[in-house]
């Protein structure tokens, strides 16, 4: 939502002027209009825009295409008519309905949290596919196809009125609950955690996001939304069967809305909604008594041509219009503010990390051999060896990314406790952060959101991490690209996205894996001033380099590896003399030379 | 000419705008698109057919009848429907609706509503089992059907193969949907009630591919009467894999949905010959039971060019033709007043086109509704249970 | 025992019917990464294609697969090139599965629109006679449907290891931009891709539709049980596909059986998820990994 623009204050106020009044329009127009059909109507796109904007949090925001949250939306449709049957009010079986739904996603999404794209959505529909024949199926429960009838017990402790202004009450409250919801994730760190994830699960893990919590957090509340939703449409059409609770055409609408909408925007399923209900409507009015099948020709035709021609939505639309001409560009290769630094360099202090006999195999190849060293405080360690001789994977063990075979990594915590992290978020959150040789950025947050994602490991408050962010933004040079998308960096502009990215988690230990290939002469002195700044800071550094003028201008102390193994350690200038360094880079001809 | 068209425009605005007052207008509200679009537009030429005739005999109460058309293809559509028909259209009473749960959720809106329902044609109990005020159902329901079914065994099969009706054994199979499970429900409980061997009673997907397991679960039983209560996929696939099994039970009885098309007894070819079915009175039917049968056929050829694809026209036409004239002998068209006269028909068995009589009983329901049994002889589908309104004798056993 | 052996020929056949579907769909989803939700209705066209040839031209249904096979590769070439192959680039892979979900919507209306709701039957020209192999009888159109799914295993498999275009597709499929560097235009081969998929597909609806009653819903049901197959076997494996398909068609006949027949999709999709969950590499383990098919 913070679209750079030269006055963002006020296209954001506009935005938000515009959908209180399309919100307001949502209870205004039927009340002012009086008639029943109108409030069915109104009633009909509040229900399916609140089902979207929760669908959303899901599908759009941790980029999980769920085909089945009718799952969800059943669930509390019985829950709450089962309960209404045994005397219980729809109010009280609207949260039993989300408990039940909570249970259900987690139960459902966990293990298929590892599926990526189309398969999570084919996971999604088989285990809609089950809920629906295992409703068929336990008649004494659910009714089976008969379906479950409620009472007509009348008045608002039954959500049944014979009035249709509650209803509409109920249902607009429901969809601002929803909004409400999916706004405050969608600016708080969650949605932060849960964008960044979607793009790039890595780097998130690195960024000490714990990504399958915030997904399950994503679809428990998603689920739950959904559940109290189809609570009340349960109540609305007092009658419930599982072929129109546990439709897969139904859960296709609900990711239809979000997609024509914006998909992964906070306003975008209610535009949806907004627009595709009532156009429904009327030309099922128009053309379904013409013939059989026009109707659902049409819609198909139409389904295809807003994807081929507004694959972002009602939102992109928007955004194509409202955004500035000219946004941020120009030179990126701004210079790197590094502070100036004292003459003397600090004396190494004491041990913060302890690798021991790292082993690791892929198949019968054994890519990391006793690998074993210690870093100190305040230390500069420089990681060389020829292309292919297992840096990169030491480095995923060092960060969680990769478990050894054998062997150990040992942290010294804050408090001076030796700990042995294991996963991405242990090593983060003892303070190791880490960058990856190919860069990772969230492309479609802005580069402030990028670092924003880092920035909230120390920082859960979204004011304090954007602070913090534009402060190592301001450091890294990337201050006049705050605003930018991170997908519109050059190469030299994204590398130190990266460590701005992991700087602004404030790391004791940082785990730089080529962060100079690619640059140019003076952005490398220029990285060279800030990593010996950072370290200055107190902060250990281990770094992959190939830039060897680099290496040798940074490196308190250099590790070669070559097949696996380490060869040669120690000062710079000695390791650079090591006839076995030596032959590793340039072959056996040249050690004698 | 000009300017007529112009007034004609006008006029049909103003008609539009939902400010009529000409005619009396009653709502139509059945599934026009979607999959259940074939038999409720097939229901609603029925109710068509009974307002042009009561049209061209000059109304009711000296106005004519305007039918506006509502498309039930969904629940939450049933209900936006049945809300614009009555908000938008201000009609006096809604007639439906072919499917039970569209029904089931349109009728609760004009029950809220204070707006008559007339349902002509969806069997579910549910639809009368809710007590409500202003629902009326004219058709039989999926009770009727199961009795009748059992019936039938009992009377005709059991002693037709010459053996007692509890040493049948009986297989009942129905696609998974309410339609299919309620009629099984009761063929089970019924069954069991007159002492019959119920072997086992298995749903399975409409849109199934495959029954071949089913089947040889029923031979593997020793099933030797099947009744499948079925769309017309399911049917064929059933008759087709029967056959290929080699299973041949000594009586199929069909419950409505596929059995009564003639499409389906195209597609087994002579596998139908002998399969009998419970169902919504047909057309091969004795018309001294059925006076008016003949007359409607006439205007349905006439008005569509073509013969009835099933019985839910004839239905839906008896059902509308018994509650229009009611309504006509009313005191008007206020809901009470219609309400009252619904509950003043009293037509006799043996007097409409369907042969049931009208006279509305317990929560409502038609308590002189029933089905007809028929079986496929020669490639023809004729009334064959009850007696009275017969044309063709069992063909049962050897 | 009999029934047993019955259930198990039963569950073959079905599954021979199930893989003539599921093949066209691995190389779809294999190769070209696209759910396509509208291949059951790519089934679907092509048995009311072949039923209006046969008719129409009172032709043996098996005699229009020379025609229904081409006019598929068509339909399927032209989805590609006109629907996926624009979004493509989207950044969101979700709108590649809505685009196909609406043509899926637009087909199957366009069926009900011209042929309504009533069933179409394709004339059975002898197929639906009998063989004995000893107590198990067998329809020989089933015989024949599995007979053409072997062989077009066989074919495709022939096709992809043989010729240059099949490398080309391997090619492709395997790591797009490389094999756009060594000038292969990918375009091409996934236009050429779809086209084959539904091709296969057009080659099974004209065996399938005189064994089985042709409707415009009857895509629905096939789409989703030849995404079980495709996933059980293995994403873009051929001969995975073909033996996802006799499994789940053998898991289906039997827990038909032994279950209930209400049960049975239940079934079909709880194995689904396991596989899916435990073994997302497929039964039939190839070597892709799921988690590099998503950009």
């Amino acid at each position: 939502m913070t679209r750079a623009s030269d006055t963002p204050m006020t296209a954001h106020r506009l935005g938000l002027i515009a959908v209180a009044v399309l919100l307001a329009g949502l209870v205004a127009v039927p009340v002012a209009v009086g008639d029943q059909f109108v409030y069915h109507i109104f009633i009909t796109i509040c229900i399916f825009a609140a089902l979207s904007t929760a669908w959303n949090i899901v599908g759009g925001y941790a980029g999980q295409l769920s085909l089945g949250h009718a799952i969800f939306y059943g669930i509390g449709g019985y829950a709450g008519v089962i309960l209404v049957n045994l005397g219980i009010s729809p109010w009280i079986g609207m949260f039993a309905g989300a408990a039940v739904a909570v249970v259900a996603a987690i139960v459902v999404s966990w293990p298929c949290f590892r599926l990526h794209g189309p398969f999570f959505a084919l996971a999604t529909i088989a285990f809609l596919e089950v809920f629906r024949v295992l409703a068929l199926h336990f008649r004494e429960l659910t009714g089976g196809a008969t379906g479950l009838m409620i009472p007509l017990k009348i008045g608002w402790e039954w959500m049944v009125f014979r009035e249709r202004l509650p209803a509409l009450l109920i249902a607009f409250g429901m969809l601002l609950v929803c909004l409400a919801v999916a706004w405050a994730i969608r600016s708080h760190r969650l949605g932060f955690y849960l964008v960044a994830t979607r793009e790039r699960e890595s780097a998130a893990k690195a960024a000490g996001v714990g990504t399958v919590k915030v997904r399950l957090m994503a679809v428990a509340v998603s689920a739950a939304l959904s559940a109290m939703v189809g609570t009340f449409h349960a109540m609305y059409l007092t009658f419930i069967e599982p072929e129109s609770m546990f439709s897969l055409q139904f859960s296709i609408q609900i990711a239809m809305f979000a997609l024509i909408g914006g998909i992964g925007t906070v306003w975008g399923p209610l535009l949806g909604a907004m627009l595709l209900v009532p156009i429904t409507e009327f030309a099922r009015g128009a053309l379904g008594s013409e013939a059989i099948g026009l109707h659902g020709f049409v819609y198909g035709v139409v389904l295809m041509l807003v994807v081929l021609f507004l694959p972002n939505g009602i939102m992109g639309l928007v955004h194509r219009f409202t955004a500035a001409p000219g946004k941020t560009v120009g030179e990126q290769a701004a210079p790197v503010a590094a502070a100036p630094r004292s003459a003397e360099p600090r004396e190494a202090g004491r041990e913060v990390m302890r690798v021991e006999g790292l082993q690791k195999h892929f198949g019968g190849l054994h890519v990391t051999n006793d690998v074993g060293f210690t870093l100190r405080e305040g230390e500069i360690l420089g990681v060389i060896g020829p292309n292919g001789a297992g840096k990169t994977t030491v480095f995923n063990m060092l960060s969680g990314f990769l478990k050894p075979d054998e062997g150990k990594v040992s942290v010294l915590s804050p408090s001076g406790e030796w700990q042995q992290p294991v996963t991405p978020g242990d090593f983060a959150s003892i303070g190791v952060g880490r960058t990856f040789q190919i860069v990772q950025p969230f492309a479609a947050m802005t580069v402030e959101e990028n670092i924003m994602v880092g920035a909230f490991h120390r920082h859960p408050h979204v004011g304090d991490a954007r602070e913090a962010a534009r402060e190592t933004a301001h450091r890294m040079g990337l201050g006049p690209y705050l605003n930018a998308e991170a997908s519109s960096l050059t190469i030299g502009g994204l590398k130190r996205l990266e460590v701005a990215r992991v700087m602004a988690m404030e790391p004791r230990i940082l785990l730089l894996d080529e962060v100079m290939a690619g640059i140019n002469q003076t952005d490398v002195r220029r990285a060279v001033d800030l990593m010996l700044s950072i370290r200055d800071t107190g902060v250990s550094i281990i770094a992959i380099e190939h830039v060897m003028q680099a290496v040798m201008s940074l490196s308190d102390r250099v590790i070669v590896i070559n097949s696996g193994q380490i060869i040669a350690q120690g000062d710079p200038h000695d390791v650079v003399r090591d006839a076995h360094v030596i032959e590793a880079y340039l072959g056996k001809d040249f050690t004698h030379a | 000419m000009k300017l007529k068209s112009l007034l004609t425009a006008t006029a049909a605005a103003a008609l539009l705008a939902g400010a009529a007052h000409a005619d009396v207008k009653f709502g139509a509200l059945y599934p026009f698109s979607g999959g259940l679009a074939l038999l409720g537009e097939e229901s609603f030429r029925g109710v068509e057919i009974a307002v042009d005739e009561i049209n061209a005999a000059g109304g009711i109460k000296g106005e004519q009848i305007e039918l506006v058309r509502g498309d039930a293809v969904d629940n939450n559509q049933a209900i936006g429907e049945a809300r614009r028909l009555i908000s938008r259209e201000g009609v006096k009473a809604i007639l439906g609706t072919y499917s039970s749960s569209r029904s089931i959720a349109a009728s609760q809106v004009a029950e809220l509503s204070g707006i008559p329902y007339f349902e002509l044609g969806a069997v579910a109990d549910e639809v009368t089992g809710r007590d409500l005020q202003y629902l009326f159902r004219t058709n039989p329901t999926a009770e009727t059907m199961g009795i009748m079914t059992i019936d039938m065994i009992v009377d005709e099969i059991a002693p037709g193969l010459g053996v007692a009706p509890e040493d049948l054994v009986i297989g009942v199979i129905h696609e998974d949907s309410a339609y299919g499970t309620s009629v099984a429900g009761h063929q089970e409980r019924y069954g069991a009630e007159k002492g019959l061997n119920i072997a086992t009673v298995q749903g399975y997907p409409t849109s199934t591919v495959d029954m071949s397991s089913l089947v040889l679960d029923l031979k593997d039983r020793g099933v030797n009467i099947v009744l499948q209560t079925s769309y017309q996929n399911d049917s064929v696939l059933f008759l087709n894999q029967s056959a290929e099994a080699g299973f041949e039970p000594d009586a199929i009885i069909g419950g409505g949905g596929g059995y009564s098309l003639t499409a389906t007894a195209e597609a087994v070819g002579d596998k139908m010959d002998g399969v009998l079915d419970v169902d919504f009175t047909q057309y091969a039917v004795n018309t001294e039971f059925t006076p008016g049968l003949e007359d409607f056929l006439a205007a349905y050829q006439a008005k569509y060019g073509e013969d009835p694809r099933s019985g839910h026209s004839l239905n839906n036409y008896v059902g509308a033709m018994a509650v229009l004239e009611g309504i006509g002998a009313g005191e008007g068209f206020e809901p009470d007043q219609i309400v009252a006269a619904a509950k003043a028909i009293d037509i006799p068995s043996g007097a409409t086109a369907a042969g049931y009589g009208v006279h509305f009983g317990e929560h409502n329901q038609n308590d002189r509704a029933m089905m007809m049994g028929m079986q496929w002889q020669d490639g023809k589908l004729v009334t064959v249970y009850p007696r009275d309104a017969a044309v063709a004798e069992f063909q049962i056993g050897d | 025992m009999d029934t047993f052996l019955q259930i198990v020929a039963n569950g073959l056949m079905l599954g021979g019917l199930f893989a003539i579907v599921a093949v066209g769909l691995t190389l779809i989803f294999g190769i070209v990464k696209v759910i396509n939700f509208a291949h059951g209705e790519f089934l679907m066209v092509g048995m009311y294609l072949s039923f209006l040839l046969s008719t129409g031209l009172d032709v043996h249904p098996y005699l229009t697969a020379a025609a229904v096979a081409p006019a598929l590769f068509v339909l399927g070439a032209l989805t590609q090139r006109l629907l996926i192959q624009p979004l493509m680039s989207a950044r969101d892979e979700h709108v590649q599965i809505f685009a196909t979900v609406g043509l899926s919507t637009a087909l199957m209306n366009l069926a009900l629109l011209i042929f309504g709701a009533d069933i179409a039957n394709t004339p059975a020209h002898g197929v639906r006679s009998q063989v004995m192999l000893g107590e198990v009888r067998i329809l020989t159109g089933q015989l024949w449907v599995l007979a053409a799914a072997v062989a077009l295993v066989i074919g495709l498999q022939l096709f992809m290891k043989k010729t240059r275009t099949g490398r080309a597709i391997r090619a492709t499929a395997q790591n797009r931009a490389a094999a756009r560097l060594m000038g292969i235009n990918d375009k091409f081969i996934y236009i050429l891709t779809f086209g084959i998929g539904a091709a296969c597909v057009g080659l099974g609806s004209s065996l399938i539709a005189p064994l089985y009653p042709t409707s415009p819903t009857i895509g629905t049901y096939f789409v989703l049980i030849a995404f079980v197959c495709v996933v059980l076997g293995g994403l873009g494996s051929i001969p995975g596909a073909f033996f996802g398909a006799l499994v789940i068609g053998l898991v289906d006949a039997l827990s038909g059986f032994y279950i209930g027949s209400d049960l049975r999709e239940a079934v079909v999709f709880t194995i689904f998820l396991l596989i899916l969950i435990l073994k997302p590499s497929g039964l039939f383990g190839t070597r892709m990994n799921l988690s590099h098919v998503s950009p």
